[in-house]
């Protein structure tokens, strides 16, 4: 992924909100160094040169626009994305929601109207054999049958800008059967057959499914189970953000999963990541919004 | 294997013991009329229950012969259908038959707790045509019964009809959930409970047959229209049995094909312990002869 994004030959200015943590620096002075990105920082001067120099990094790499608070820095970053100034909006040390009130703004926000807000990730795994794309884990916790076709949809979009065409997609449950006792299955009975009709393109989905069945090349033949994805998703997508936030976290922690995640809906990219990623992740994050652009 | 004409019934029939056909309150002309043909063709052995004398005056008035039919004499309306009923549940008879009798009435004997024929399934009704334009028989339900099914009773009646095409010898008939379009439309119900049925039968959680839907009453039926829009299903084209949305849409459909279409229709009631044969006054005595004829078929 970053070197598809190094050969455009292309540098992505970045806006960073409230950009007073290490965490983001790092990845930026990283992400800058290596050519991707031109980033500029957007908050107290003092608080990012003495972030700079506690590194060991050189402050002459960012230019920086002042801020006296949180809100104005999330507001300016935003609204110089808008405007075309940068290409790519990145939270820094503020809270997510008040970052996001700002990208969902009606007046200068960067969301495509009537868009759903979501977040996809690819994950990269030692134990699997190709990148896994997830959605949601971050952002809608009860998606609706609209929200899930969205998701299923930008999922898609972002496998496809890895390469992947008509990537296999699997809608996770317990169990690979029907059941009336989780409402999230019949969105899934009927997002199959938008996808048999036609009406969400270019994937080959299958579900409800359980992992097993979605990533084990094994199992279908176990469980006698015909699936088109038979083993071998690309793209997982979840019912609830309990279930798919405690998996991806699970992939981080347990099996040496690095990352890159996005939020999708908005007309540019926007990166919002975890404190808890590695320095790795906040790279990929980075990269990929590059590639997003 | 599907079955292309109303006469290859016939042949199911010839292959099994005759059955014993009850006609609960028998004094009735047109019901009579048929069940005396199905009789002289050896299809059924009936069994008249009703008023012994009103059935000997139509009989004479017609000119029906009805010497060594067994009747049985109970002028009472309800008693009649009781004591029909009961025949049946205690497999003294294979087939029940309306006579002159409102349909609430045999019905509630149907589902008598105590001697009734409940089975715990659903009672649902299936119509079968001939129709020229089509290239076999075609099921047709509910059009009759069941006014507005919920996915539950869709899942019902879908393996009653399943269970009943199974006796025609049918192996896997081919189920088309209709629907206005053959898109998932959120605000069309019908097309979300069809996309349900579907992935409920891929998980084989609904058996022996092949679901697909929605499926729009063209695409449906005509394998053109379904390659002209682009479907890929098994069942386009080539469909066995239609499952109705609603009852208004599966009666509309049924008159259609009768008035305007010229077909030729048998119908009976599924889901209780034996087939029961329930036409309306507005059916021919073709149709009644029919159903018994799908009834006799259809039987255990």
């Amino acid at each position: 992924m970053v070197d598809k994004v190094l050969s455009s030959g292309k540098r992505y200015r970045v806006a960073v909100a409230w950009a007073h943590d290490k965490n983001s620096v790092g990845a930026l002075y990283r992400a800058a160094r290596d050519g991707l990105v031109e980033p500029v920082m957007i908050g107290i001067p003092e608080r990012i040169n003495e972030i700079c120099k506690s590194m060991s990094l050189d402050p002459a790499l960012f230019p920086i626009i002042p801020a006296v608070s949180e809100t104005e820095a999330c507001a300016m970053a935003v609204s110089l994305t808008a405007i075309g100034e940068t290409d790519i909006v990145m939270k820094g040390l503020t809270a997510t929601d008040k970052f996001l009130k700002e990208v969902m703004d009606k007046e200068n926000g960067i969301m495509i109207p009537g868009a759903v807000l979501s977040y996809v990730c690819a994950i990269e795994i030692p134990s699997y054999h190709k990148l896994l794309f997830i959605t949601d884990p971050a952002v809608i916790p009860f998606p609706n049958l609209d929200q899930k076709i969205a998701m299923a949809e930008y999922a898609v979009d972002m496998a496809e800008r890895f390469g992947i065409s008509k990537p296999r997609l699997a809608l996770i449950g317990a169990s690979e059967k029907m059941s009336h006792h989780f409402e999230s299955l019949a969105d899934y009975a009927v997002m199959c057959k938008m996808a048999d009709r036609g009406q969400i393109k270019n994937c080959i989905m299958d579900g409800p499914l359980d992992l097993f069945l979605a990533c084990d090349r094994k199992s279908p033949g176990i469980k006698g189970v015909e699936t088109p994805v038979n083993g071998d998703a690309d793209i997982l997508l979840f019912p609830s953000l309990e279930s798919s936030n405690p998996f991806y976290k699970g992939l981080m922690l347990f099996a040496q999963g690095e990352l890159a995640g996005l939020i999708r809906g908005t007309i540019k990219p926007v990166i919002v990541m975890s404190r808890s990623e590695s320095e790795n992740s906040k790279y990929y994050c980075i990269a990929l919004a590059c590639l997003m652009t | 294997m599907a079955l292309k004409f109303m006469s290859d019934l016939k042949n199911i029939v010839a292959g099994k013991p005759i059955k014993k056909l009850v006609l609960a309150t028998a004094q009735d002309q047109q019901s009579l009329s048929a069940v005396l043909r199905a009789w002289s063709d050896n299809i059924v052995e009936p069994v008249l229950i009703g008023d012994k004398e009103k059935i000997q005056n139509i009989s004479d008035e017609n000119g029906y012969n009805i010497t060594g039919l067994r009747i049985i004499h109970e002028p009472d309306t309800d008693m009649a259908v009781e004591m029909a009923v009961r025949m049946l549940s205690s497999k003294q008879a294979d087939i029940l038959m309306k006579g002159k009798v409102g349909t609430s009435t045999l019905l509630r004997c149907v589902l008598n707790k105590e001697w009734g024929l409940r089975t715990g399934n659903l009672l649902s009704h299936i119509a079968l045509f001939e129709v020229g334009t089509y290239h076999k028989l075609i099921a047709v339900t509910d059009v009759a019964m069941n006014i507005a099914p919920n996915l539950k009773d869709k899942i019902a009646i879908v393996n009653n009809s399943v269970s009943f095409l199974g006796r025609l010898g049918y192996t896997m008939p081919k189920v088309a959930v209709l629907g206005a379009v053959e898109m998932v439309n959120e605000n069309m119900e019908a097309t979300l409970d069809a996309a349900l049925l579907s992935k409920m039968n891929q998980r084989d959680q609904i058996r022996n047959c092949i679901i697909d839907g929605p499926l729009a009453f063209d695409n449906a039926i005509s394998l053109d229209s379904a390659r002209h829009k682009g479907i890929k299903s098994e069942v386009a084209g080539d469909t066995d049995l239609l499952l109705m949305p609603n009852i208004e849409v599966g009666n509309v459909l049924y008159k259609s094909l009768v008035f305007f279409a010229q077909a030729k229709v048998a119908s009976i009631i599924l889901g209780a312990l034996v087939p029961i044969v329930l036409t309306s006054r507005s059916d021919s005595e073709q149709a009644k002869y029919d159903s018994i004829l799908l009834s006799a078929a259809a039987s255990k």
